[in-house]
Parts: C-alpha cells; structure tokens; sequence
C-alpha cells in the first residue's frame, strides 16, 4: 500500500512559547484507520491541523506525494476533509444544503455536479430530509453528521476527524461508530474516547508534550495500562476484563 | 433571551410570501425610499396606512410586529420631546419658560410616521421568506460579497453568541450571583462581556480555519434557483405605482 501522509521533523510553536509539536515523523498508508490519543495539549490538534495545511512551521509535509507549500494547498485541501471537534464551526453557512455545498463551490464544480454531490454526501449520512433546513436549529447529533456531509461531499482521500463522538449520546455515537467503520477511505480519528478509537482503528499513535510516544498495534497500546497511566490515560473498560485472555489468543495466532 | 427571529413567519401563506425575492427587495426599497422622501403629513398619513395594509396582507401577526418595534416607538417618541423644543414657530402652548411649537411638533410627526411606515414594512420585505433566501437574493442584486458575509455570519452567530451569554449567566447564577445595583454586579458583568468578546475571537478563527480547510479563499459563492414570473413582475409593478402615487401626492395635498 501506498503512502498517503509522509510527516518527516515537524515542529510547530505556539506564539505564546509553547511548543506543541516536537519533531514528528509519521507515515500514513492509504486506507488506514489510525487512532490519534493523548492528554489534553498533547499536541493533537495542531499535528492534525498541519495535514489540511492551516498551520504550517518547520519540518516536512507530504499528502500523496504533495509537499504542503502554498502552491499545493488547494489540492491538498481537496484531498483533505477535517471536520472539526464543535460542529458550530464547522457549519457557518445559512441552510444544510449551503454548508455541504460550501467546499464543492469551491472546487469550482459544476453548479449540477454540486447538487448531485451535496444530494450524495447528505444521503451517506442520512440526513437527506434536513437539506433545506437551517444549520443552527438542528440537534447536535445532527450537526455533527452534517459536519460530515460538508466533507464527504468533496470526496476527500483522507477523513481527519476531530474528537468526534464529543458531546454525542449513545445511539448517535454508536450511528456514527457504525457509519465511519462503512467508510473505506484513510482516516486519522483523534479524541479520548478510547473505546470508539479501539472500535475504529487498527493502529494508533500515542502523543505526548508534542512527542510519538507508541505508534502500534491500537489493542496492544490501549491495553499497556503502564503506559496509559504514564500519559493521563486509561486503559478502557472493556479492555481490561479480557486483556489477558485476547493476548494470550494474539500470542498463540 | 429571546431570539431576535425575523423570518419566524416566513412558512406563512400571503401574496409576498410566493413573491420572488429579489423582485421583492427592490420594489420594498422603493417603496421605502419613497417614504422617507415624503415632506407631506397627509402623505406620509397615506404611507403609513399603505404599510399596514401591507402588513395586515403578509399575514405575519400585528402583535409580533409592534412587539419587534417597540425600541423604533421609544426612538420616535424622542422627537416628540425635542422637536416642538428647539424648532421655532408658532406658538402651539407655553409652560413657564418652555413653549412648544406647531412647527416642531409637526416635524415630529412627520419624522414618526415615515419612520413607522418604514419599520412596518421591513416585515412583508424580509419577513416573508427565509433569512438565507434574502442573502441569497441580495448577492444576485449584486450587493458587495464582503457585506454579504457580514450579515451572513452576524445573522448566523447572534444565535451562538445568545447562546453562550446563556449558559455563561446561568453558570453565574448557579454560584449564587444576584444583580444588584452596586459595583460589585458591573463588575461581574463586564467580565462577562469581555469573556464573551474573547470566546468570540476564539471561535472567529476556529470558524476561519473550517472555512480554509474546505477551499475559501476570501468570496462566498451561493446557489441560488430563484426565478422571476410574470406574477412577480406584476407584484412588483403595483408596489412601484403605489410609491409613485405617495410620491405624487404631494402635489394633490
């Protein structure tokens, strides 16, 4: 498989002093579920900020062989689809229909080709019923699946998801667990709900003061509970009943 | 907090409800400048009748509308107190040293009636569709993009920003905080609106960053699918001819 996001020394200082990133080197292969976790100011946001090209520092980006330089940016953006942790801000536009339409008008598609588009993008994440409605009177739930649509519907070859079961109740989690495990393009899901990574993703990376701590098997990470507890975190629920006995059953395969 | 909704009544059935919108704007604006041009109390009589009728045809309920212009009645009621005041004439009562006159008082009216006639007609205008359908309708007039966003976002966020002065003074409240006249509740209430300007900023550039990850480059392009008719034309005309007979009236008066 080939690489999608090759991430070689990125540094990145906050004008305040702090540095948030330290260094990174990651590859991404395409069609990877990867599961980004670590404590608050871990550095989470400002790496996955980077591979859309809206901050940009020091070290090297590439997006399917794309260097993230000004001249790249608008096919890096095409080929990029972030959706941000608060659907308020992702949906600034006055109806559904203008929200997921926003980035197809501005790939300069064809004014048809961005109905079809926006008619597609609603319906995979069946939300088609609210196209006309206004942004700002949906439910959270809701929002949160329309901040979907507004990316899906520029075809990205890569999904960054930003916290994404943040402030969602069970079954629209587990609607949207179901919905993303669908999805067979590239995602990188950042977030503290572990079990919803664990669910999602076959690899994760662990981050830490702007740091890889663990890049792995997501299982094996999220189960190493000395590790977990180095960095701020867990070892979710349903991992540690069985952890011995999946182990034991991974050691013997 | 009530939410300033101008286009709660825009699901209403009325004559101006089907009407186009751009076909709409224009022919209320000239209406609207008509009147404000009026110098003529019996005309400006007639435009105010001329707006309730419009109002009384929209459909939207007089009480909503006299209840969204009770701060233009407070601002009108102002010229009552400072016109007969300053403006010299005819003396129409004297208080001790204080004389009113039939002049001012005159202004005065003439001012409150025109500003009225146009606060009442603001409702058939954008009342009767939705907010995103007037946006749309004023950047096919042609109306600087940059002033388009402008209202876009204002429109858009004023519920967000109601929103979180909200839950920031129910948080106060859950603490105890009374407002009492004393320096103490200023206090409390300037903090709360410089944290309000600074969440705003926050979220300013969080919006910004969404929009930049999906292909803004500084101009917002709408779809919009409205056309003109016959019958919007029609409309139209006899909006236009109803301002050109107020225009027309002062020469008969």
């Amino acid at each position: 498989m080939r690489e999608v996001i090759k991430i070689t020394n990125l540094e990145y200082v906050y004008p305040d002093g702090t540095h948030a990133l330290r260094g990174i080197n990651l590859n991404i292969l395409e069609g990877e579920s990867v599961g980004l976790i670590g404590p608050n100011g871990a550095g989470k946001s400002t790496l996955l900020l980077h591979l859309n090209g809206i901050l940009r520092q020091k070290g090297r980006v590439e997006i399917d062989g794309l260097n993230l330089e000004e001249g790249n940016l608008d096919k890096i953006r095409n080929k990029v689809g972030f959706v941000f942790q608060d659907p308020q801000n992702q949906l600034f536009m006055p109806t559904v229909f203008d929200d997921v339409a926003f980035g197809p008008i501005n790939m300069k598609l064809a004014k048809e080709r961005v109905k079809e588009v926006v008619y597609e993008a609603l319906k995979e994440v069946d939300m088609l019923y609210s196209i006309k409605r206004v942004s700002h009177h949906l439910s959270f739930g809701e929002k949160k699946k329309i901040s979907i649509a507004t990316v899906l519907s520029m075809s990205p070859q890569i999904l960054i998801l930003d916290e994404p079961s943040a402030n969602l109740d069970p079954a629209a989690r587990r609607h949207l667990i179901d919905f993303l495990k669908r999805l067979s393009i590239t995602k990188i899901i950042a977030g503290h709900d572990l079990e919803l990574i664990l669910e999602l993703c076959e690899r994760s990376i662990l981050l830490d003061k702007g740091k890889v701590v663990a890049d792995g098997n997501t299982q094996i990470i999220l189960s190493d509970s000395l590790l977990m507890q180095e960095h701020n975190l867990e070892v979710p629920s349903c991992l540690k009943a069985d952890f011995q006995k999946k182990i034991e059953e991974r050691v013997s395969l | 907090m009530h939410l300033p909704e101008i286009d709660k009544y825009a699901h209403l059935k009325s004559i101006f409800h089907s009407w186009e919108p751009r076909a709409k704007l224009v022919s209320f604006l000239f209406l609207i400048i008509t009147i404000s041009l009026l110098h003529n109390l019996i005309s400006a009589c007639a435009g105010l009748v001329l707006a309730v009728v419009l109002v009384f045809l929209s459909g939207i309920p007089f009480r909503f509308v006299f209840k969204s212009l009770t701060w233009l009645f407070l601002f009108v009621l102002l010229f009552f107190v400072i016109m007969p005041l300053t403006v010299p004439g005819r003396i129409l009562f004297k208080v001790g040293f204080i004389t009113c006159s039939q002049e001012g008082f005159n202004i005065a009216l003439l001012i409150a009636l025109r500003a009225i006639s146009i606060g009442l007609l603001v409702f058939p205008m954008i009342g009767t569709m939705e907010f995103h359908k007037t946006l749309k309708a004023l950047s096919r007039l042609k109306i600087p993009n940059r002033l388009i966003q402008m209202i876009m976002f204002t429109y858009r966020y004023l519920f967000v920003f109601i929103e979180e002065y909200r839950r920031m003074t129910i948080a106060t409240q859950a603490r105890l905080f009374k407002r009492r006249t004393n320096l103490s509740t200023l206090r409390i209430t300037g903090n709360l609106i410089s944290m309000l300007f600074i969440r705003g900023f926050e979220r300013t550039q969080c919006i910004y960053d969404a929009m930049v990850s999906r292909g803004y480059k500084g101009n917002l392009e709408i779809i919009d699918e409205s056309k003109l008719c016959c019958k919007d034309f029609l409309k139209s005309s006899l909006i236009i001819m109803a301002a050109l007979l107020l225009n027309f009236s002062k020469f008969v008066f």
